[in-house]
């Protein structure tokens, strides 16, 4: 093997030899001023100075740092340990791999979406800002422009404020209309945000009120589909919504604000004519809070203001009420539970294979006890001992660790497709803090797995390990591995009892009827603009005529427009007046929803009484459904009753009751349909959802649909297209992404389980064989012997199943609100848990038992 | 005077007589050596295979600072310096020196008076 070279080793030596020939030249000098010839000066001189290479070898020992040189000496040793019994190396380095790469992965994600903050400048002030109703309970918290205003220059405890809402339109310059999704921003939109344009300007105060010049700030995914990244962007036309717009800037393309779709950003003036109505509230409010200025001080403050504006404004503002979340919160709220979930049991399943590394090296420190103690009696000091051992699982755990990083970086490349699903899933990326916390998972697994081997195996006295030189007696080790065993059972039993309930929970809501049928429906949305909503009748009118387009095509069964889709959470209540009766003691609360004609006949919800939505009728009917009739109209013909919303609000459903139709899960499959009053309304908003009823495979019929739009509206563009089981599937995909990893996990977590009841109950065998060759020659039964041995690895089972029952009984609340139809104490769950482990437990242990029962005596005699 | 071997030197005592000289001035490893025995009178004369060592072992320690630089005729030598360090520990070793030989001398005065 080469030796271990210090690479500075050279450049001393150089300098060694220039001091050492100037101190010999001098001596020669001196030889000669004394009158000595040349040659026999210099010789003297050599003779003088002594052993050169000596004192070069001394200069070098001073220089050589001895913690390099141990560290050097360790990682030869490391090396050489793991290259003599390479498999059960790369079984550690595998499992490391895998436990730490799975870990690094989760952690990766963890970091980006739930730990680190927005990509904005100080996102922490970022704060969303919402009015709320405290009459209704409905989730709308849009503001009214002249609130947002009113907010913004009243409080003092914000930065600035500002919102924008979401259009989707078609952009016209090519030959295609093209669906550009716009954000029309209030004032002071940039500043808020903490972001500039990085080519271009910001929008002026001009460009900002009513009849300014049009102008739009557009993305950088635009700017390089349409302009290639072109500098000449700015000061170019766009045509958005049938306007022309000049390009004032473009925004990084880190900037991906309200959404990753965002193609152009434009003023939205809060002095225009149509909003300045206090009870139409379109914007999604965002304030940037003061430096360091707490979040309640905040709250309070906006509390005051409301409460100015409500006495100022009794009509529309006495019941409102500000909210204030942190815009972070409103981004990853949502996902934040399943990924703590995920992160802890991905740290369980490395603490799993932590404690199966330290079982196999305890093994692995016994067999090396004769090695141990040789180099005891040479004069090896313990620590010395000790730091060996750990250098060389160090060198195991960072190869494992480093496997886990290429692992690590390969999931985090399958995390980016998932962005319609993750949020921030694009930010997820392989950076120097996953790389460190790879490494200091490796750091930590080494002391863990290799400290108590290391202590425990350094621990006997040097003579009494001599003295043994059979290893006949039952190791006085394996209590604690069969600790560690029992730990390894333990966590791998809390871990599969989550992944069963979840896995419970899934089958559960695929056998929930939802109350309409989601196949064989084709949805999709059409460009359209805010804008059209002053012209109403214009608009419905257009929306019906598309339908009827529609629904006169060959292989469509029916047509109808929504507000939001069914299946889809977006939970809208509000409080109704029966009749013009409020009755204080029972509230009227209701979803609301909009649908058009041919609504139900789409979704094939039945009519259970009445008549449902007709075309061109006015937007004065409404269909209930049976809840709300049961729970609001008992023992009445619910057929007739009027009905309107509870507060000041033009735009609140209202209409009489012209129907009932059978409950539906509209709000999600995991949701109990709730009482719902569908107004028929074609054109809730510029752009519904359109819902068709095809015969045969609804994304076979996209291109026709797509051509009769086009045909109905040549201007305007289709988008979104998806089958509406595509869209529930996404509703549901975080529980059925969560439920497949922690399913993984577990099934890792019981397989390094086995793993660790085979290699210890194997480890067993040998250090017995003597004994069990002898009990054999004395004429026990191999039966005997087996039912021994699986015994032995069924005990620890057993105790390590009790023992994750009850960490699974702790834990499982943990994952109670993410479950659906299935109790935390779900005895199936827990039963076939217990059952399963039991069975592979079995299955690990009778490998080993039955190899130890076919000892024969001789041959140990032999080769001991 | 016979010259001493080097053996005959206390431990330590080198070091300081190295820092000793160094702190007399910039100066080279021959140079220590010849002033060393130049100033003992030839007493001490100081073994090649010791002062280099020692100067790389006060070197790695701080006490001395290294830089090359022409010597009086004009060649690339290494000359020695003394660092702040190097000057207080200079002033504890000869301290410590100072003690030392008094003790010895009290205790050879002693064992001579009763010898006499």
């Amino acid at each position: 093997m080469p030796r271990w070279k210090n690479p500075f080793r050279t450049r001393n030596d150089e300098d060694y030899d220039k001091e050492i020939a100037f101190h010999i030249d001098e001596l020669t000098q001196a030889n000669v001023s004394r009158g000595m010839k040349p040659a026999e000066a210099r010789r003297q001189a050599i003779l003088e100075f002594g052993g050169r290479e000596q004192v070069k070898q001394q200069l070098r020992e001073v220089h050589s740092s001895r913690l390099l040189t141990a560290l050097g000496f360790n990682l030869k040793s490391a090396w050489r340990f793991a290259r003599c019994s390479p498999s059960f190396s790369i079984a550690i380095i595998l499992i490391l791999a895998f436990a730490v790469g799975a870990n690094s992965a989760v952690f990766s994600a963890m970091d980006a979406v739930v730990l680190r903050p927005l990509p904005f400048p100080d996102a922490d002030e970022l704060i969303l800002l919402g009015q709320h109703d405290v009459k209704n309970r409905d989730a709308n918290r849009f503001v009214a422009p002249v609130r947002l205003e009113e907010w913004n220059r009243m409080n003092s405890t914000f930065q600035s404020i500002s919102g924008y809402y979401m259009d989707d339109l078609s952009e016209t310059s090519g030959p295609l209309p093209e669906k550009v999704t716009e954000a029309m921003v209030a004032p002071r939109f940039l500043r808020v945000m903490g972001v500039s344009p990085i080519l271009g300007r910001n929008f002026t105060p001009e460009e900002e009120t009513w009849g300014g010049p049009a102008v739009v700030m557009i993305s950088y995914g635009f700017w390089q589909r349409r302009f290639h990244g072109s500098p000449d962007a700015v000061n170019q036309k766009v045509h958005v919504g049938g306007f022309a717009s000049s390009i004032v800037g473009v925004m990084p393309s880190s900037f991906a604000f309200p959404n990753r779709d965002v193609d152009l950003w434009a003023p939205s003036a809060p002095d225009a004519p149509f909003a300045q109505r206090r009870d139409s509230t379109w914007f999604t409010v965002i304030g940037r809070l003061r430096a360091a200025m707490p979040l309640a001080e905040a709250s309070a403050d906006l509390a005051t203001v409301q409460t100015q504006l409500g006495a100022q404004f009794p009509r529309t503002d006495h019941d409102l009420i500000v909210q204030t979340t942190p815009l972070k919160e409103t981004v990853v709220g949502g996902v934040r539970d399943s990924m703590w979930l995920l992160y802890g049991s991905v740290s369980l399943l490395l603490l799993i294979a932590c404690s199966n590394i330290a079982a196999l090296l305890l093994a692995r420190t016994t067999d090396r006890e004769h090695e141990i103690s040789v180099r005891f009696s040479l004069g090896a000091s313990r620590s010395a001992i000790v730091t060996q051992i750990l250098a060389e699982v160090l060198a195991l755990a960072t190869a494992g660790s480093l496997l886990g990083l290429l692992m690590a970086a390969g999931a985090a490349r399958a995390f980016h497709l998932l962005s319609n699903q993750l949020p921030r899933a694009g930010e997820i990326t392989l950076n120097w803090r996953i790389v460190a916390y790879s490494l200091a998972c490796a750091v930590g697994t080494t002391i863990l797995c290799g400290l108590v081997p290391a202590i425990r195996g350094t621990r006997r006295q040097l003579a009494y390990s001599l003295a043994q030189t059979t290893r006949t007696q039952v190791s006085r080790h394996s209590p604690l591995q069969w600790t560690l065993v029992a730990v390894q059972i333990m966590l791998a039993v809390t871990l599969l009892t989550g992944a069963g309930l979840l896995l419970r929970s899934l089958n559960e809501l695929s056998h929930v009827s939802a109350g309409f049928e989601p196949s064989h429906v084709l949805t999709f949305q059409i460009t359209g603009s805010w804008g059209e909503t002053a012209e109403m009748k214009t608009l419905v009118q257009r929306i019906d005529r598309t339908l009827d387009g529609l629904r006169s095509l060959p292989g469509v069964d029916a047509a109808a427009t929504s507000g939001m889709l069914p299946g889809v959470p977006a939970l809208y209540q509000f409080e109704f007046k029966v009749d013009g009766r409020l009755d204080p003691n029972r509230k009227v609360l209701a979803d609301s929803r909009y649908v058009s004609a041919g609504y139900f006949q789409a979704m094939q919800i039945p009519v259970l009484a009445g008549e449902t939505c007709n075309q061109g009728t006015s937007s004065n009917d409404v269909v209930v459904n049976r809840s709300f009739a049961d729970r609001y109209l008992p023992g009445t013909p619910p057929v007739g009753h009027q009905l309107k919303g509870a507060t000041y609000n033009d735009f609140q459903p209202q209409g009489t009751i012209r129907g009932i139709v059978a409950d539906a899960r509209e709000e999600g499959l995991n949701t109990q349909p709730v009482p719902t009053v569908y107004s028929c309304f074609t054109a809730p908003n510029p752009f519904p959802n359109y819902l068709v009823r095809t015969r045969g495979n609804p994304t076979e019929m996209a291109e026709a649909i797509r051509r009769r739009v086009h045909e109905l509206e040549p201007n305007r563009s289709v988008y979104g297209m998806t089958p509406l089981q595509g869209h529930l599937d996404e509703v549901s995909f975080e529980n059925r992404l969560r439920t497949l990893l922690l399913a993984i996990f577990a099934g890792s977590a019981v397989l390094l389980a086995c793993i660790g009841i085979y290699g210890t109950l194997n480890y067993l065998g040998r250090l017995r064989q003597r004994e069990v060759g002898m009990r054999l020659a004395l004429g026990a039964l191999p039966r005997q012997i087996v039912t021994r041995f699986l015994l032995q690895g069924l005990r620890v089972t057993g105790i390590g199943c009790a023992a994750g029952l009850v960490l699974s009984l702790v834990a499982t609340r943990l994952i109670d609100s993410m479950l659906y139809g299935v109790s935390t104490l779900d005895p199936t769950t827990y039963g076939s848990v217990l059952l399963l482990i039991l069975l592979v437990a079995t299955a690990a242990s009778l490998i080993p038992a039955w190899r130890a029962s076919r000892i024969e005596l001789v041959q140990v005699l032999r080769e001991e | 005077m016979t010259p001493l071997q080097k053996t005959d030197l206390l431990q330590g005592t080198l070091d300081m007589l190295i820092l000793k000289i160094v702190a007399l001035g910039p100066v080279h490893g021959y140079g220590i050596s010849q002033r060393i025995r130049q100033i003992s009178k030839d007493v001490l004369n100081v073994q090649q295979g010791s002062l280099y060592p020692a100067l790389h072992r006060l070197q790695k320690r701080g006490w001395l600072v290294a830089q090359w630089g022409d010597s009086e005729n004009g060649r690339q030598a290494k000359f020695y310096q003394l660092s702040r360090e190097g000057r207080k520990q200079l002033s504890r070793e000869e301290e410590t020196w100072q003690r030392l030989a008094e003790a010895v001398t009290l205790i050879l005065g002693a064992a001579a008076n009763q010898e006499a």
